[in-house]
């Protein structure tokens, strides 16, 4: 497992910066795998910015649209209603976690937030991820996040977080995300509903030169933005 | 296949599907033409994975209908709504190659649908001139990364 990080603040005078990773595991090439990704956001010594959007770009020849993940869809407002467990179970399509900071007066206070990847309904024929975040504490609260899966590109679009009144929105800091892993979907065979595991994101059978590249930027709500790069050395032939 | 002067206008319609259309000539000293066969295709192919390379998956399988064969299929999806594909159906007394693109719906479906247009892209054999366009037609099994693909055009060559 080979990770390779660059950091690249937005500007010469950027007040925020960002590092991101990105792995595969397995790294078998013309092989299904789980992607993960880690997006760390710096923004020391200030009143955190909320974050309101990741531009994440990822190698186009990588089996994101043609997985076996996601082979249903959730409806928001059922996310919404009853958590992902009130989802289908076959529109789950990854899981990971975040850690916000929330203004406590003075004081910023660092809570790490659950999170779930579900497959969406796709209004337009591209496919829509829905990313849920459950915090408990020191504030309790559910979040959905969206994002659209293009070419090469992921959108993902994050709401304004509310905490306590009159304070400010709560600051998504780091997040780490995985397609994939040990899921389990159903499906019908000759009449009865047999469980399965998904087997992921499908990798190339060749790496391109300098390995799988990503890139993100991140929005922040004072109009910041900030970028980093990474990217998955080639496996090694065995 | 070398020009043939017929009475009257002659159909022939062939086990394939294939049907001739050959236009008179009143004489031996008349402009030699090609005949104009037309390949009538309408063929279901039943697809299984071969293997596959991050967005793009490969498929073959049986072809049944008008032009019966084995069919090769590469079909690629981005995430964009529009799929493409090329394939080749190799049939007796030839193949015919062609690229398409279709309009998948409901992506997040266990196999969404798709449908949009081919175009002949080539053939060999008997079909080394076939030519045109036509319809496509699909299934595709997210679980399986299997096909189910229609073809469908009236394909001069």
């Amino acid at each position: 497992m080979l990770v390779a990080c660059a950091c690249l603040p937005a500007g010469a005078d950027a007040a925020a910066t960002a590092k991101m990773s990105a792995v595969f595991t397995p790294e078998h090439l013309g092989a299904p795998t789980t992607v993960s990704f880690g997006f760390q956001l710096d923004q020391a010594g200030l009143d955190p910015a909320p974050l309101t959007g990741v531009e994440l770009a990822y190698p186009s020849n990588l089996g994101l649209a043609t997985s076996d993940l996601g082979v249903s869809a959730c409806p928001p407002a059922q996310l919404e209603a009853l958590g992902p467990d009130g989802c289908p179970p076959n529109s789950h399509m990854g899981n990971g976690n975040a850690i916000v900071q929330i203004a406590f007066g003075a004081d910023l206070v660092k809570e790490t937030v659950q999170l779930a990847l579900l497959a969406g309904p796709s209004p337009n024929g591209y496919l829509h991820l829905l990313v849920y975040a459950r915090g408990k504490f020191p504030v309790e609260a559910d979040v959905i996040m969206t994002a659209e899966l293009l070419r090469g590109h992921l959108a993902i679009t994050v709401p304004p977080i509310p905490s306590l009144p009159a304070a400010p929105y709560v600051a998504v800091t780091e997040m780490h995300l995985t397609l994939g892993g040990h899921l389990t979907y159903y499906e019908i065979v000759n009449g009865r509903r047999v469980a399965y595991h998904p087997v992921g994101v499908g990798l190339p059978s060749t790496c391109p030169r300098g390995g799988f590249r990503f890139a993100a930027t991140f929005l922040l709500l004072d109009g910041e933005r900030a970028s980093s790069q990474a990217a998955v050395a080639c496996p090694k032939r065995h | 296949m070398p020009p043939r002067p017929l009475s009257s206008l002659s159909v022939i319609v062939l086990g394939m599907g294939a049907v001739i259309v050959a236009p008179a000539f009143a004489s031996s000293g008349a402009p030699k033409a090609h005949a104009a066969r037309v390949l009538n295709v309408r063929d279901e192919g039943r697809l299984h994975y071969v293997k596959s390379s991050g967005e793009q998956i490969i498929d073959e399988g049986h072809a049944t209908g008008s032009f019966a064969g084995w069919v090769k299929v590469r079909f690629l999806y981005n995430g964009e709504p529009t799929v493409s594909a090329r394939f080749t159906i190799y049939g007796s007394g030839g193949s015919v190659s062609a690229r398409g693109t279709a309009r998948l719906s409901s992506p997040t479906s266990p196999s969404p649908s798709f449908h949009g247009s081919m175009t002949i892209t080539g053939g060999s054999g008997r079909y080394a001139h076939i030519h045109g366009a036509g319809e496509l037609y699909g299934v595709y099994y997210r679980r399986s990364y299997a096909l189910t693909v229609q073809a469908i055009g009236k394909l001069p060559y």
